[in-house]
């Protein structure tokens, strides 16, 4: 193996694949980067078993050949470097020699037999979703999952493609989030429901560019994603996710349209005395005022207030004003759109007047409040 | 033996009294503190304000009691040396709730029996009277003058009685038992002036102590006395006050139990037990606390008349004086004054009070609300991991030191003297305990309703478990329904940290409350928030953050009791710089 790379070219797919590298390890291989020289160009891939990436870049290669290198080293030479091309070569199967002006280093690796082969996922039968609607997706859910570890299922976001739309949905049981959008579907129709870890996805969100067209496929039970130059796979969580659906509210009937920014300004407010377990705060609806409060034995306590446009029936309920406050800061409009039944029952919050195509809907339960 | 009253086979004699003396006196008198005891309990129940207690070679040689108080006539000092001659009470239905010490007439005859015997006594100053006997026969009763009070001079204890006398130990080992022997009466009847002497050397002199812990700061020095908290609880008819060991002070020095009721000095192993069953949870198995509790109870529920030497009691009712005791000592336990100085050594000395980290990670969300910043944030790194969680803070200016995770088990910081280990389940344990302790005595605690209600399958026990602590798992936070076919269904849980697996912790609750019976409201509290606490908290093994690690040490600093678990394990081990460099050779 004997190729000549820039020094850019060799940062932008380092950086790329160094992310989906396991810090700790029992595998020793898997804290490499597995380079590979073909005729199109240098690919170089990285994994932890659940999720692997990969990336080509191009280079001048005179030989074809793989090793794997250290993934760690090999970023932090490549961050050193000085500006000119860098030449890497193997020298048997375990070690390469790398060359940038009057820089020399030979580096061990590890041979390529022992890094794990990708998983088969067969791209014929691929389709095909704007990298720009998946990231907003994406970005709009995952914040939601569980990162408790009883139930794996709610690690995990739900992704369900449909003829016309594709939605994703996350929770951790205490708030859940779910956006929409539709789609102008090209390849073979899917309907499909996946669960994909959250951890993948925020590989999709990073390394593809928003306009870009993704080829995704399913395997056993792996997704693939894939543009011209870029591969992502992760594992899929198997499973029947919850019924969602069975639990968004479709009774609520008492209404509040508040200011997304002043009721964030309130909610921090109130949160700093708030438990530090629990940032349990008590919203009180009434007519045009919502008022706040907060009581915290040995600490203190706080109230205050915000007009609001309300109807329905005045409305003492509790809530984690963190999972509010995170919500808040996904929701794309200036108003928000809060719904509620009664004080045990889920809150939904949404976009006001949001202009995009799509829909947008997060759900909180409430906390008991004691009088 | 000379017999008046022979049967015809000439085998079974009615005892002569001089014989059946000395045999109650193996009762009573067992060695020279028991003399003391005896002498010492009459001069009290004669009103002395003052005992004086001389005592030669362990009291083998001589014991002397000498007190103030009402003395005697002639006749009734004759009187006394006879057996069931008592001046305390007269017929059987005095016996019951008799507050005088003696009153079997057992004593001053049981020891002239075995002894030689001198009395002065005067029930008025210059009108004494002298009565010397030996071996329980009558020498003489002459005028003497004396000033009012009754002085007793035991000597040559067992002179007649040599097997007796050979089972007596070294002038030390009896003298220890006397000083024992005059402690306990001391602590009871602290408004009298004791003083005790050995072969003319002073060996203690008590004043009238204001309260107990004077007496006790006057027999073992002020700085044990102050190792103790207040005991003061009221519980229907009973009262227990007195002075119960610190947590933390427990096991560093030595263990006295003293018990008293109605102002008499037993020993009851029940009590004491009840009393230790309070520090369940702030000490470590093994160590036992040093207590000195006083209980005021009804007469009528109490039988003194079981022993000769009146050491144990009976009660008509021992389940509720235990209870009682129990919860007086808790209460003691659960005050400021009992949390004062736990462990407070093994935190970093600057260690000013803190407030708890800010509950929401405030200055990470400024970025969405910045006025003309986006609203879309699509450039920043996406929290997938991240609960709302107030436990990677940004950084605080608290005092709290760097701290390194070992094993993932412990967290290790540097104080001032030294390097501390806290045992992350256990500290965590203690704070949920602490938490779920305030949340089932105000049935506040945070509940969150779940979006999926759990369906949790039960066995026929778990589900007992379930129904007869339901109402407490509902102040807890958990609001959970029967579902029929040993199945409930779970609405709402606790949220205590983000971490907390609800299911888990309350299917390995409800399995280890099998089976429980505790009556008493605040051990079935304890015992639910303990175990909770301790299926919810962090376990060994679990990777903890630098922000969650901080967290914990900011809460654990904040518990009433820090420094030990609630199985009473240290949850703080301290490595001191001294150690350190006497294992590096260093010193």
């Amino acid at each position: 193996m004997r190729f000549t790379i820039s020094r850019e070219k060799l940062q932008e797919g380092l950086t790329a694949v160094a992310a989906s590298i396991p810090t700790k390890t029992t595998l020793p291989v898997l804290s490499n980067i597995l380079v590979e020289a073909t005729e199109k160009g240098i690919r170089l891939s990285g994994t932890d078993l659940d999720i692997a990436v990969s990336t080509e870049v191009a280079a001048d290669v005179e030989q074809v050949g793989a090793i794997t290198i250290p993934a760690k080293k090999l970023s932090e030479i490549a961050r050193e470097l000085p500006p000119s091309p860098v030449k890497i070569a193997s020298s048997g199967e375990q070690r390469i020699t790398l060359d940038c002006g009057r820089s020399h280093f030979k580096i061990n690796g590890l041979p390529k037999d022992e890094f794990p082969s990708f998983p088969s996922v067969k791209f014929a039968d691929s389709w095909r979703v704007k990298s720009g609607e998946l990231q907003k997706l994406i970005s709009h859910t995952s914040f939601a999952v569980s990162t408790e570890e009883s139930r794996p299922i709610l690690n995990g976001v739900l992704w369900e493609l449909r003829p016309e739309f594709m939605r994703m949905v996350a929770t951790n049981g205490h708030r859940l989030a779910k956006m929409e959008v539709p789609v102008s579907s090209s390849g073979a129709p899917q309907t499909s429901d996946l669960i994909v870890p959250p951890k993948a996805l925020e590989q999709i969100r990073r390394l593809f560019p928003a306009d870009e067209e993704l080829e995704i496929a399913r395997g056993e039970n792996h997704l693939g994603f894939r543009s011209p130059f870029t591969a992502v796979y992760t594992r899929l969580i198997e499973g029947p996710y919850p019924n969602y659906d069975q639990v968004i509210p479709k009774d609520n009937d008492r209404v509040a349209i508040c200011d997304k920014i002043a009721l964030a300004s309130a909610l921090k407010r109130m949160s700093v005395i708030a438990s530090d377990q629990t940032h349990r705060i008590r919203l009180s609806f009434n007519s045009a005022i919502l008022r706040f409060s907060v009581q915290t034995p040995d600490l203190g306590e706080a109230t205050d207030e915000l007009p609001v446009k309300y109807t329905g029936d005045p409305l003492d309920i509790g809530f984690n004003a963190a999972y509010l406050l995170e919500i808040l800061r996904y929701i794309p409009t200036d108003e928000v759109r809060l719904t509620f039944k009664a004080p045990e029952r889920a809150a939904t919050l949404e976009p006001e007047g949001w202009s995009e195509p799509g829909k947008y809907l997060c759900l909180v339960m409430p906390l008991r409040l004691v009088d | 033996m000379s017999s008046s009253l022979v049967s015809p086979l000439g085998r079974i004699a009615v005892l002569p009294s001089a014989v059946a003396d000395q045999i109650a006196a193996g009762e009573v008198v067992e060695r020279p503190a028991s003399v003391v005891k005896e002498l010492v309990e009459n001069a009290l129940d004669a009103g002395a304000t003052s005992v004086e207690v001389d005592v030669e070679d362990g009291g083998k040689r001589l014991i002397r009691v000498s007190d103030d108080g009402t003395g005697m006539q002639r006749d009734d000092a004759i009187l006394a040396l006879a057996r069931h001659a008592t001046s305390k009470i007269r017929v059987a239905s005095d016996l019951v709730g008799v507050a005088s010490f003696g009153f079997r007439g057992e004593a001053l005859p049981a020891i002239s029996s075995v002894s030689m015997l001198r009395i002065d006594t005067a029930p008025a100053d210059g009108e004494g009277t002298r009565i010397r006997s030996a071996a329980g026969e009558l020498l003489g009763a002459e005028p003497a003058a004396r000033r009012r009070g009754t002085t007793v001079e035991v000597s040559q204890l067992f002179y007649n009685a040599p097997a007796r006398q050979r089972f007596l130990r070294g002038a030390r080992s009896e003298w220890r038992a006397i000083a024992d022997t005059l402690t306990t009466i001391a602590l009871v009847r602290r408004d009298v002036r004791i003083v005790a002497r050995q072969d003319g050397k002073a060996m203690f002199t008590l004043p009238p102590a204001r309260d107990l812990r004077d007496r006790i700061a006057a027999l073992w020095g002020g700085p044990y006395a102050e190792r103790f908290l207040a005991v003061d609880d009221v519980s229907g008819p009973t009262h227990t006050c007195g002075l119960v060991e610190r947590p933390a002070d427990v096991g560093l020095a030595s263990r006295r139990v003293h018990i008293a009721v109605n102002g008499r000095a037993i020993r009851d192993t029940g009590l004491v037990r009840a009393a230790e069953a309070a520090y369940r949870s702030t000490i470590p198995a093994g160590v036992r606390p040093a207590l000195f509790l006083e209980i005021v109870m009804p007469a009528n529920g109490i039988d003194v008349n079981v022993h000769p030497a009146k050491t144990e009691v009976r009660f008509h009712d021992r389940w509720v004086l235990e209870r009682a005791v129990e919860a007086a000592v808790r209460r003691a336990l659960g005050t400021f004054d009992s949390g004062a100085m736990f462990g407070r050594t093994a935190w970093p000395a600057a260690a000013a009070p803190v407030y708890g980290s800010p509950p929401v990670d405030v200055e990470a969300m400024r970025p969405a609300f910045d006025a003309d910043g986006p609203l879309f944030v699509d450039e920043e790194p996406m929290e997938t991991g991240a609960a709302p969680d107030s436990r990677e803070p940004a950084a605080v200016d608290e005092p709290v030191p760097p701290l390194l995770q070992l094993r993932r088990t412990w967290m290790m910081f540097e104080a001032g003297d030294g390097v501390v280990l806290i045992d992350q389940h256990s500290a965590h344990e203690r704070i949920l305990y602490e938490q779920f302790m305030g949340a089932l005595a105000r049935g506040d605690a945070p509940s969150q309703r779940l979006l999926f209600p759990l369906t949790l399958h039960l066995t026929p026990e778990e589900e007992e478990a379930f129904e007869s602590n339901s109402d407490l798992l509902q102040k807890l936070g958990f609001e959970a329904e029967a579902f029929g076919g040993h199945s409930i269904l779970v609405h709402a849980v606790p949220a205590p940290h983000p971490r907390f697996d609800a299911e888990r912790c309350l299917r390995e609750t409800l399995a280890s409350l099998t089976g429980d019976r505790f009556a008493a409201v605040h051990a079935r509290h304890e015992r639910l928030a303990a175990t909770v606490a301790c299926k919810a908290a962090v376990k060994a093994g679990d990777a903890l953050s630098a922000g969650e690690m901080r967290a914990l040490f900011v809460a654990l600093r904040d518990t009433t009791l820090p420094a030990h678990d609630v199985h009473g394990r240290s949850t703080i081990v301290q490595l001191g710089w001294d150690e350190l460099e006497r294992r590096f050779g260093r010193r």
